[in-house]
């Protein structure tokens, strides 16, 4: 498949590693978080971990949507699924995110009406083929899912289907990365940027980086090549003293991003004064909800929500893992009360959260050979 | 995902998963422009976000 297969090579692969090798400095180490759930997964699937020197430690970053939702926010997507006449509809990994209460999908087993879709696109079609139901689709995701989301709203209200309605758990990218950049936890020397959202928003929201904090940042793509690449990257750009925002991921993401997704988004959303972030508490405007004109279509206007905030479970130590204070093997239940089977946290759900990655790929401790 | 059929005006195209011959997907068109079957669309929660170029 073209773009894939090429980006696959293993000779170019280490190739590409022993480059990588030589630009590291005798005595110094080296910090870098991959913001993205999805280079996750990559990293541990194709084992690029084991490529890097040990001089290299991947950081792993809050850009998993799933993983950053509070319990609060599932606990109020429960509270509409179990509205009567609704059907309930949301991506399959959130079916699985543990409540205060249990989950979606345990609601679903107790008798609410709860459908794993694809793609808010299907949600509005059962909405269509169901006039006389209530039809609610969960929203989650950064920018790179929030222009599907807005796609289907203006559909829904073009052709005014009334039973049709949205809770919106939209977040963006750049307030958490400031909020780990004020973080006194976590000292970091570069970011492999994410390269889906980029592929919306474009390069230019992450020059805050190397502006303000005087850190390099490489939007990524997502084979092992790609992932390779911006490390080697990173590592040059610290090798030379730069500090820049570049682009690998060249062959998707445009500099300005896509303006239509960014005009869509603009007209369906606004700015969340304020929105909870699992691990990362409260950050200013860092999520979206409905804009006034499409009012009618938001879930939390049409229901109301309880809005009561829950702590994490106390063996739970997501927080730490999203905020990459600890590797998830470092958490006390990793692996033996928390498995992706039976998650107690939101990072063993999603198969981009960190601690569902390094189980999947054999990761149970530090410097563990893969289990595959 | 391929595009096998499109309706222009609806901004929609019928595609195949790369990964399951066998499935089809509706995808949103919105946000790429035009469309043509035999194109390769990156697609994400139904919505295409980028055409390879031809």
């Amino acid at each position: 498949m073209k773009f894939v297969e090429e980006f696959r090579d293993p000779e170019l692969g280490r190739a590409l590693a022993a480059e990588l090798r030589s630009l590291v400095e005798p005595g110094r180490t080296y910090k870098l978080m991959e913001v993205c759930g999805g280079h996750t997964h990559s990293i541990y699937r194709y084992g690029i971990d084991g490529l890097l020197p040990d001089e290299v430690e991947l950081v792993h970053g809050p850009g998993c949507p799933v993983c950053v939702l509070p319990m609060g926010r599932v606990d109020d997507g429960i509270a509409i699924a179990r509205e009567p006449n609704v059907i309930f509809t949301c991506f399959g990994d959130m079916m699985r995110i543990p409540g205060s209460h249990g989950s979606l999908l345990e609601a679903k087993a107790e008798g609410a009406d709860v459908r794993m879709v694809y793609s808010p696109l299907d949600a509005l079609a059962i909405a269509r083929r169901n006039p006389e139901r209530e039809v609610v689709f969960f929203a989650i995701g950064f920018e790179t899912t929030a222009p599907s989301t807005a796609l289907t709203l203006r559909r829904a209200k073009a052709e005014g289907i009334a039973n049709f309605s949205c809770m919106c758990n939209h977040v963006t990218i750049v307030p958490p990365l400031r909020a780990l950049l004020d973080s006194p936890d976590l000292r970091l020397d570069g970011f492999i940027g994410p390269g889906h959202v980029s592929s919306v928003v474009g390069a230019r929201p992450f020059e805050f980086i190397p502006a303000d904090y005087a850190k390099p940042l490489v939007i990524s793509g997502f084979e092992p090549l790609d992932v390779l690449q911006s490390i080697q990257m990173l590592l040059a750009q610290l090798a030379d003293g730069r500090c820049e925002v570049e682009n690998q991921y060249a062959r998707v993401v445009a500099w300005e991003g896509n303006p239509r997704a960014l005009e869509v988004m603009a007209e369906v959303f606004e700015l969340r004064a304020h929105f909870e972030w699992r691990g990362l508490g409260f950050i200013s405007q860092s999520a979206l909800k409905l804009s006034d004109a499409y009012a009618e279509l938001d879930a939390e206007v049409r229901y109301g929500i309880p809005g009561v905030r829950v702590a994490d479970p106390k063996a739970c130590q997501c927080g730490e893992v999203l905020k990459g204070v600890i590797k998830p093997w470092e958490c006390k239940v990793f692996g033996t009360a928390c498995t992706p089977e039976r998650p107690i946290g939101t990072c063993m759900v999603s198969p981009e959260g960190a601690c569902a990655a390094y189980y999947t790929y054999g990761r149970y401790a530090r410097g563990a050979e893969l289990a595959v | 995902m391929r595009v096998l059929e499109v309706d222009e005006a609806a901004e929609l195209a019928l595609c195949l998963d790369d990964d399951d011959d066998e499935r089809r997907r509706t995808v949103d068109t919105g946000l790429v422009g035009e469309v043509a079957p035999g194109d390769t669309l990156l697609v994400h929660a139904g919505t295409a976000l980028m055409r390879e170029p031809r």
